[in-house]
């Protein structure tokens, strides 16, 4: 029978490895929990989570250690409780065993981009949607748009 | 569940390709030089005819595209 059972109680939290084809960020760590942006929606990942593969969007996944981070993060864009890293797509692969594998092509924390860059190059992507020459350009500025401007919006928020 | 880039013949490879470089490019300046040199491709390719190798040519990254 292949009727889902009942989850067993985890006696260990959620381990995340999230990587990258160039670096590893994280390798069977035990954190509380990970949010993710999926194309399906916003999640929260913690243990027991239901299997899934998640593709993700252009956006920020935030990987909280531990429930009790509250006290130490005082930065512009670190978020109380977990650290944002903005990825640029990938997968998220929940595990039945409470293991979470999240893939990226690239991923780096909010801090490490710079605004100006970002607004420029958004105003220019925004140009060559609508002026650009050939329609495979003007697709691929839309593509550029789409994540720029979530990327503006992961900084503005966090 | 469709997307817009599939809707507009962009494949999977290349929407995540374009997205990465979108994310390298708003990179700070030290980490940007860093995450750049991912992007570059030392393809290279020759259509072979007859036993000989044609012309050698690269694949450029940017586009992606590869006309034979």
């Amino acid at each position: 029978r292949w009727y889902a059972t009942e989850a067993s109680a985890s006696t260990s939290g959620l381990r995340l490895s999230f990587v990258l084809p160039h670096q590893t960020i994280y390798k069977g760590v035990e954190v509380q929990q990970v949010n993710i942006a999926a194309t399906s929606g916003d999640m929260g990942i913690l243990a027991s989570h239901v299997p899934s593969i998640e593709q993700l969007r252009p956006g920020v996944v935030e990987v909280i250690e531990n429930a009790n981070a509250t006290k130490k993060f005082f930065g512009e864009y670190t978020n109380k409780l977990g650290t944002n890293y903005l990825v640029s797509g990938g997968f998220a692969i929940i595990n039945p065993n409470s293991s979470l594998d999240i893939n990226a092509v690239e991923a780096f924390p909010l801090e490490d981009f710079s605004p100006e860059a970002i607004r420029a190059n958004l105003a220019e992507a925004q140009r060559t949607a609508t002026s650009g020459s050939s329609e495979e350009e003007r697709n691929i500025a839309k593509v550029e748009v789409e994540v720029l401007e979530s990327l503006q919006s992961a900084l503005g928020s966090k | 569940m469709s997307f817009a880039w599939k809707a507009a013949g962009i494949s999977y490879l290349k929407y995540t390709q374009i997205c990465a470089r979108a994310v390298r490019n708003a990179l700070k300046e030290e980490q940007r030089l860093i995450a750049q040199r991912r992007d570059e491709q030392g393809l290279k390719f020759a259509k072979w005819e007859s036993g000989k190798q044609g012309e050698l040519k690269p694949i450029d990254s940017a586009m992606g595209n590869v006309s034979v």
